[in-house]
C-alpha cells in the first residue's frame, strides 16, 4: 500500500476490539469491507512475509464471519450452495476461498476467504428468514458470529511450538491435518482453532470470546516471544496464500 | 587457580576448562570452570562444608552428588533452598548457606546439640503450652529458627512457563536401561521422548566403574548418545527430572524454569537405584558420602574427592569405587567389607592386585570428627558379630573421605505416584515392584536388576513392550537376560547404633537410630505413625536415603518381617518444584466491553464483575461519595449513560420457546406479545431464586432473554441441561459477549436518543413502557428495550459489540448539549434500590424462594410445571421464617446500616440487613432487610445491630421508596 497513507481504525463504525493495540504496535491500517484492517506493521511486505514465514498472527476481526446452528441447519446451508462435509471439527473450504467449520452435527461457522469481500456471508445473512410457511420449516438460526468472537491468524512453522505453551492439544504439523478442527483451552480461554495454511506455511486460525481479545492477543505474544515472533498484516498473509 | 583438589583431563568430562567462572560462597570468591556445580567447584577449591543441619546445627557436606539430599541446600540471591551439587555456577553468583547464625564455617547456635536429649522428636507436643500463656513466648523463638532459606518478599518475579509435550513412549531416565528401551521402541517407529536428569546420556555409564564387557562406561555412554542422536524419533531431554507421574500416563518433567506437561501413550521408568548411606557414629559428617558420589566428583567434575580414604562396602561396587580412588591419587587405607567374606568379582580381584587392605566382616561404627566437627580424621572399625551388632574393640584408620557402598534402594517413586504395589525381596532385601498399572513399564536397576547386561536387556524388553502397548511394533519379544544381578547388594542391616548416639538414619530431620526406637516405643509402631511422629522422611530429601533404614529399625523392634511392612508412599513432587513451576505464566483472563477505554479516558474507577471491568464510578477515590451522588442526581433529574454490555443475553429460538421459558422460569409467556418483554425469574430445583432479568418477544419463535453478568453462563448451562432432557424444539445460543449494550436512563433520555434513532416512532403511545423494537441507533442495527431498572424513564440499546464504541461516542455527542453525564455500576445500585428492585445474589441467598423476596407477583398460578415449582409450594406451605422488607432509619441522622448487619430481637437473629444507602432523592436512608414474619408490615419496627455492638432502630416502609407509582419510568 502507499506509504504513508494509514486510515485511522476509529474512522469507521465497526472496529477490532484490539485496534489501539495494533496501533501501539505500529500498524497501519488499510479499508476493507467498512473496517479498517492492519495491512502492515511498519515493514517491507517481503520483511513480514518472511515473520509469517516462521513465526507471526495478525488480527482478522473485521473480516466477515457468520454461523449458523440448530436443526435444519446445514441442509439449509447446503441448498444455499456451501459444500460440507459429513465430519465434525473439520472445516470444508468453499469455492470462494471460504471455510465452513462444522463444529457440531448441526452447528457451522464460516470465515470469510482473506480477501473480505463478504459475498458469501452477506448473501447467506440475507437468505435467512423465520419464513411465512406454518409449520415453520426448521432451517437452522444465525449465531452473531461476527460479534462474538475475536479472529487471529497465527502463522509460521515455529506455530506448533509456540501453541504447546498454551494449549493442550498435540498441534503439531503431522498430528493436526490442515482443516482439522480443535475446540479447546488456549491461555486458559475457551478457543476454537483450526489449520489452514497459506500457501505452503502452517497457518493456524484462532477464534475466542471477543471480550477477551485483548488478554488473548498479550498471552500469544508473550509465548511466541521465544521465537522472535511478531504481529504481521493482511499484505503479508495474502502474499504467502498466492496473491490477490 | 581453580581448586587445589582439581585432576587432570580426561577426568571432568563435564567440565569447559577453557572457561573459567569467578563466584563467591559465603562472602569469599573461588573459581571454577563452565559445567561445574556450586558443590563441585567448592569441593576443587576444598570447601567441604555446605549447610548446617536443621535442629543440630552440624556441618554437612556432600552425600550424594546427585541432588537427592538436602545437605546441600544454599540461598543464591534471593533464591532459597538451591540443590548446590545440581545449580551450575555463573560469573558473579553470589551463594550463602543457610540456617545458621554468625557464619556457615561458625555457627553460634551449634550449642543446640548439647541440650539434644530435651529435643527428641514430638518434643513440641509435649512442650511449649504450660503455664497458659507460655506459647506466646516460645513461639517467636521458634518461629525464628523454623525453615530453610529466606524468602524475599520483594523480589522481582521470574520468567517461568510450561509446555506440552507428547510420546508414543516416554523413557524416564536416560541411563543403560533409558536408552535401551528408548532405541528399541524408536525402532518399533514410536516417536519416544527421553527425560534425563544427567547433563550427558548414559547415567551411571557417566561416572561408574564398569568392567563387564572389557570397554570403560564413558565409551558406553558415547556410543548410546550417538545411536540416540542417530534417530529422527528420539528426543532427548536432558538436565530435565520427571517429578511426577499422574493418571493416564501425564508426566511432569522440569527443566531450568520450565515445565513439561508430558503425555505419553506407554512410560517406561528406568529411573535407577540410589546408594544408601550406612548408620552410624558421625554419619553425617563433610567427607563422608556415598561411593557413587565421589564417583561423580572424579569422572563428572574432575575433583579428588580427598586425600586418604576407608571404603565401606557390602557390594562389589565398593571395591570399583576404591581403584577409582586410588587412579585419581588417593590412599585408600582399608575397604571394610560387612560381608563375612567377599563374593568374587573382578573388581575384588582389581582390589587384591592394587594391594590393598581389605577387611571382610567388619563395620565402620564410627566417624572422628575434625575440630569443630567440619571433616574427619579417622574411621572407626569393629568386627561383626553373628547378629549384626559391632564389637565394642575398635581400631581407628586413619582418613579424610570415608565412602559408603553398602546397597542401594530404587528410585521407583515414579511407579508409586501411580499405586504400584511394592514387595520386599529376601533374597536381594530391596522392596521391588510387584505389579504396575496399565501403560507403565520399568527396567533397569529400578526394577531390581544391576548387572551390566542384564539392565541392558530388560531394557530392551521394556522399550518393545511398551512400543507395542502403544500400538507399534509386531516383532518377537526380545530375550529375558539369564542372570539378573540382582543379588549382593544391598546389605540387610548395615545400621550400627550407638550408646553416645549421633548415628543419623535422616539427615534432614537430624533423627537418630533411637529416636526411631523410643518413637516405636511410644506407640508408635506402625511406619505411618513412626513417620509422622518423628518426622523422618519428611524432609526436603522425602525419605530417599532414611525410608528403608526406617523400616528396617522398625521390623527390628517391633519384631516384624519386612516382607509384611512397606515403605510410606511416595508422591509427587519427585524432587522440589517450584510455586513458579506450576503457576507457570500467570496472565488472568479478563473481559472488556467495547466501550471499555471510553471509560479510562473519562476517569472511570473499575471494579471486577466475575471476568468482566465496569466502571464502579468515574472518578478519583477520594471523591467516591460526591461521584456516585452526582451520578444519581444526573440520572433522576436529567439523563445519563451506563454501560450494561456485561449483562447476560441468550436467543432462545424455535417453535418451542415460549414452552421453554414457561418450564425454566416462574412468570408465564407463551401470549407474551412480540414487541413487549416480561421480567424473568428463574428458580433452581430447591425452588431458590437464581436469576433474573427481562424476555423480550421479537417473533414468536424469539425471544432474546437477560441475565446477569455473574449468572448467564450458570444460566446457559442449565437451560441446556434441562433440554438435553426435555427435547423441546428450541435452541438456545449465549450471545452475551455479541451484544454491547447501554442504558440511557433519566427524563431527557428519550430526546437524546430522538436524534440518533430516526426509524422508530419512540413516542410513548408507539413504544410504550417494556415494549421491545429493532431499530437502527446512529446507523446500526440494535435491540431497544424500554426498561425501568433504575426507576426512570429508560432504554437499553443492545448493538453489535463491534460497534459498541461508535454507538457510546454518538449517544455522548447526541447527549452533550443536554449535559449528559455518564454513571457507574455504584449509582445504578442506588437507583435501583430507590425503587426497591432486588439484585440477585445480594438481596437474595442461596435459600431464598420467591415468598420470601416478595416475589410472589412473579409466579405465575395455573402453569402445570417450572423448574423449583413444587419445591416453592412446599417451602410455602410450611410458612415463612423471614421475608424481605423495605426499611429507613427511626433516627434520620444515623448512618446507614451495612450489608449483613443483623437484625436482631433480644438475645435472637432474625434476619440480616441486604441493602441500605442514604438516597441523595429522598434525603433518608433506604434498605432492604429480611425481618421475622411478624415485623414485616409498614409501620413495625426492628432492629438492627451495627458495628461495637450498637443498636439502631429502623422502620418498615413499602417499596417503592421513591416515585411509588412508577410514573417516571413508565413515561
Amino acid at each position: 500500500m502507499p506509504a504513508e497513507v494509514s486510515i485511522s481504525p476509529a474512522a469507521h463504525p465497526r472496529r477490532s476490539c484490539i485496534y489501539r493495540v495494533l496501533q501501539q504496535a505500529g500498524a497501519r491500517f488499510a479499508p476493507v469491507n467498512d473496517a479498517a484492517i492492519a495491512v502492515d506493521f511498519g515493514k517491507a511486505v517481503e520483511t513480514e512475509v518472511a515473520q509469517a514465514s516462521t513465526m507471526g498472527i495478525a488480527d482478522l476481526s473485521v473480516l466477515p464471519r457468520t454461523g449458523f446452528k440448530g436443526a435444519g441447519a446445514v441442509e439449509w446451508l447446503t441448498s444455499q450452495g456451501l459444500a460440507i462435509g459429513p465430519d465434525s471439527n473439520r472445516a470444508y473450504p468453499q469455492p470462494g476461498g471460504e471455510l465452513a467449520a462444522r463444529l457440531a452435527p448441526t452447528e457451522i461457522f464460516l470465515i470469510d476467504g482473506l480477501a473480505g469481500t463478504g459475498e458469501l456471508i452477506r448473501r447467506l445473512n440475507a437468505a435467512w428468514s423465520w419464513g411465512s410457511e406454518r409449520p415453520r420449516k426448521l432451517i437452522g438460526y444465525p449465531m452473531p458470529r461476527s460479534e462474538s468472537h475475536a479472529w487471529f491468524i497465527v502463522t509460521g512453522n515455529q506455530a506448533p511450538a509456540m501453541f504447546a505453551k498454551i494449549c493442550g492439544v498435540d498441534l503439531r504439523l503431522h498430528r493436526f491435518a490442515v482443516g482439522a478442527i480443535a475446540q479447546t483451552s488456549v491461555a486458559k480461554m475457551s478457543a476454537i482453532v483450526i489449520r489452514a495454511d497459506l500457501g505452503g506455511t502452517p497457518a493456524f486460525h484462532l477464534l475466542a470470546d471477543s471480550a477477551s481479545a485483548e488478554y488473548l492477543w498479550t498471552c500469544v505474544l508473550d509465548a511466541m516471544a521465544e521465537f522472535d515472533g511478531a504481529p504481521v498484516g493482511w499484505s503479508a498473509l495474502r502474499e504467502l496464500a498466492g496473491g490477490g | 587457580m581453580t581448586g587445589m583438589n582439581r585432576l587432570p583431563a580426561p577426568a571432568g568430562s563435564l567440565l569447559d576448562r577453557s572457561k573459567t567462572i569467578a563466584f563467591q560462597f559465603e562472602g569469599r570468591t573461588y573459581e571454577g570452570f563452565a559445567g561445574d556445580t556450586v558443590a563441585s567447584a567448592l569441593a576443587a577449591n576444598d570447601v567441604w562444608i555446605l549447610s548446617r543441619s536443621f535442629k543440630y546445627h552440624r556441618p554437612r557436606g556432600i552425600l550424594t552428588m546427585a541432588g537427592l539430599d538436602a545437605n546441600t541446600l544454599v540461598q543464591i540471591g534471593d533464591e532459597p533452598n538451591v540443590l548446590a551439587d545440581r545449580r551450575a555456577i555463573s560469573e558473579g553468583m553470589i551463594v550463602e548457606g543457610q540456617n545458621y547464625s554468625g557464619s556457615l564455617e561458625h555457627d553460634s547456635e551449634t550449642w543446640i546439640e548439647m541440650f539434644g536429649r530435651f529435643l527428641p522428636p514430638g518434643f513440641y507436643y509435649k512442650a511449649f503450652y504450660r503455664p497458659k500463656g507460655a506459647w506466646k513466648f516460645w513461639e517467636p523463638f521458634i518461629r525464628n529458627r523454623a525453615g530453610l532459606g529466606k524468602v524475599n518478599t520483594a523480589a522481582h518475579h521470574g520468567y517461568y512457563d510450561k509446555e506440552y509435550l507428547f510420546a508414543d513412549v516416554a523413557v524416564i531416565g536416560g541411563g543403560p536401561a533409558g536408552v535401551a528401551a528408548a532405541l528399541q521402541a524408536a525402532d518399533a517407529g514410536a516417536e519416544v521422548i527421553v527425560v534425563d536428569d544427567g547433563a550427558q546420556l548414559g547415567g551411571s555409564l557417566t561416572y561408574a566403574r564398569f568392567d563387564s564387557n572389557g570397554r570403560s562406561g564413558r565409551a558406553l555412554a558415547e556410543e548410546a548418545a550417538q545411536a540416540v542422536a542417530a534417530r529422527s524419533n528420539i528426543r532427548v531431554l536432558s538436565g530435565a527430572v520427571c517429578t511426577g507421574n499422574f493418571a493416564d500416563g501425564w508426566l511432569a518433567v522440569i527443566r531450568g524454569n520450565r515445565m513439561y506437561k508430558l503425555r505419553a501413550k506407554a512410560s517406561v521408568i528406568a529411573s535407577g537405584a540410589l546408594e544408601q548411606p550406612a548408620v552410624f557414629r558421625n554419619n553425617d559428617l563433610p567427607g563422608v558420602m556415598l561411593g557413587s558420589a565421589a564417583q561423580r566428583l572424579i569422572r563428572h567434575y574432575g575433583v579428588r574427592p580427598g586425600r586418604e580414604a576407608v571404603v565401606v562396602t557390602a557390594n562389589a561396587d565398593g571395591y570399583a569405587v576404591a581403584a577409582d580412588l586410588v587412579a585419581a591419587g588417593l590412599a585408600v587405607n582399608a575397604i571394610v567389607d560387612l560381608r563375612p567374606d567377599a563374593q568374587p568379582s573382578p573388581h575384588v580381584t582389581a582390589a587384591q592386585q592394587l594391594d590393598l587392605r581389605i577387611i571382610t566382616g567388619s563395620a565402620a561404627v564410627e566417624a572422628v570428627p575434625t575440630l569443630g566437627k567440619r571433616g574427619i580424621s579417622a574411621a572407626l572399625v569393629a568386627a561383626l558379630n553373628d547378629d549384626g551388632t559391632a564389637d565394642a574393640a575398635a581400631e581407628s584408620i586413619p582418613c579424610d573421605l570415608l565412602c559408603m557402598s553398602v546397597g542401594y534402594t530404587s528410585l521407583a517413586h515414579l511407579l508409586h505416584h501411580v499405586g504400584a504395589e511394592f514387595a520386599y525381596n529376601d533374597s536381594t532385601h530391596m522392596y521391588e515392584p510387584a505389579s504396575l498399572p496399565a501403560h507403565l513399564f520399568a527396567a533397569g536397576s529400578v526394577a531390581g536388576a544391576h548387572d551390566l547386561d542384564a539392565v541392558v536387556a530388560e531394557g530392551r524388553r521394556a522399550g518393545s513392550a511398551a512400543a507395542h502397548d502403544a500400538g507399534f511394533g509386531a516383532g518377537a519379544e526380545p530375550p529375558a537376560p539369564i542372570e539378573r544381578g540382582d543379588r549382593h547388594h544391598t546389605h540387610r542391616w548395615p545400621i550400627f547404633p550407638h550408646k553416645r548416639g549421633r548415628d543419623f538414619v535422616d539427615f534432614d530431620e537430624d533423627l537418630q537410630v533411637k529416636d526411631l526406637v523410643h518413637g516405636a516405643a511410644d506407640g508408635y509402631d506402625d511406619i505411618e505413625l513412626l513417620k509422622r511422629y518423628t518426622t523422618v522422611g519428611m524432609g526436603p530429601s522425602q525419605g530417599k536415603h532414611s525410608a528403608v533404614a526406617a523400616v528396617r529399625i522398625l521390623a527390628k523392634e517391633m519384631g516384624r518381617d519386612l516382607q509384611d511392612m512397606k515403605v510410606t508412599t511416595q508422591r509427587p513432587p519427585f524432587v522440589p518444584e517450584k510455586f513458579g513451576h506450576m503457576a507457570g505464566r500467570v496472565f488472568e483472563p479478563g473481559r472488556r466491553t467495547a466501550m471499555h477505554h471510553r471509560h479510562i479516558e473519562l476517569g472511570a474507577k473499575f471494579m471486577p464483575a466475575g471476568l468482566w471491568w465496569r466502571p464502579a464510578y468515574y472518578g478519583k477515590p477520594a471523591d467516591r461519595e460526591t461521584a456516585i451522588r452526582d451520578e444519581v442526581l444526573g440520572v433522576r433529574n436529567n439523563v445519563g449513560l451506563i454501560d450494561v454490555s456485561t449483562l447476560g443475553g441468550l436467543d432462545v429460538r424455535g417453535p418451542d420457546a415460549a414452552e421453554f421459558l414457561n418450564r425454566m422460569y416462574t412468570f408465564t409467556y407463551t401470549k407474551l406479545a412480540v414487541g413487549r418483554s416480561r421480567y424473568v425469574l428463574m428458580t433452581d430445583q430447591a425452588g431458590a431464586v437464581i436469576d433474573d432479568g427481562v424476555a423480550c418477544r421479537f417473533h414468536d419463535e424469539h425471544f432474546y432473554v437477560t441475565a446477569t453478568t455473574g449468572g448467564v453462563d450458570g444460566v446457559y448451562r442449565t437451560m441446556l441441561f434441562w433440554n438435553a432432557q426435555w427435547r423441546l424444539n428450541v435452541d438456545v445460543a449465549n450471545v452475551t459477549a455479541a451484544y454491547a449494550g447501554v442504558n440511557i436512563a433519566g427524563p431527557r433520555s428519550r430526546e437524546v436518543l430522538q436524534k440518533l434513532c430516526t426509524d422508530t416512532d419512540l413516542s410513548p403511545a408507539a413504544f410504550p413502557y417494556l415494549g421491545v423494537r429493532l431499530a437502527t441507533v446512529a446507523g446500526v442495527p440494535c435491540r431497544l428495550l424500554r426498561v425501568g431498572f433504575v426507576g426512570e424513564l429508560g432504554y437499553e440499546i443492545h448493538m453489535p459489540a463491534h460497534y459498541g464504541e461508535h454507538v457510546w461516542d454518538a449517544i455522548m455527542e447526541a447527549g452533550k448539549p443536554l449535559g449528559i453525564r455518564p454513571f457507574g455500576v455504584e449509582a445504578q445500585r442506588v437507583l435501583r434500590l430507590e425503587k426497591g428492585h432486588i439484585i440477585i445474589g445480594q438481596d437474595t441467598d442461596g435459600l431464598t424462594h420467591p415468598y420470601e423476596a416478595d416475589m410472589a407477583w412473579a409466579i405465575a398460578k395455573g402453569k402445570p410445571f417450572f423448574v423449583g415449582q413444587r419445591s416453592i409450594a412446599i417451602q410455602n406451605g410450611k410458612g415463612l421464617t423471614r421475608k424481605l422488607v423495605g426499611f429507613t432509619l427511626t433516627d434520620a441522622s444515623a448512618p446507614p446500616p451495612e450489608e449483613c448487619h443483623l437484625v436482631v430481637r433480644g438475645a435472637d437473629i432474625v434476619g440480616r440487613v441486604t441493602s441500605a444507602v442514604r438516597s441523595p432523592v429522598l434525603g433518608k436512608v433506604v434498605g432492604l432487610a429480611y425481618v421475622a414474619p411478624d415485623q414485616a408490615e409498614p409501620g413495625k419496627s426492628f432492629d438492627i445491630k451495627v458495628g461495637r455492638g450498637r443498636v439502631i432502630q429502623a422502620q418498615v416502609i413499602p417499596i417503592p421508596f421513591f416515585d411509588p407509582e412508577n410514573k417516571r419510568q413508565e413515561m
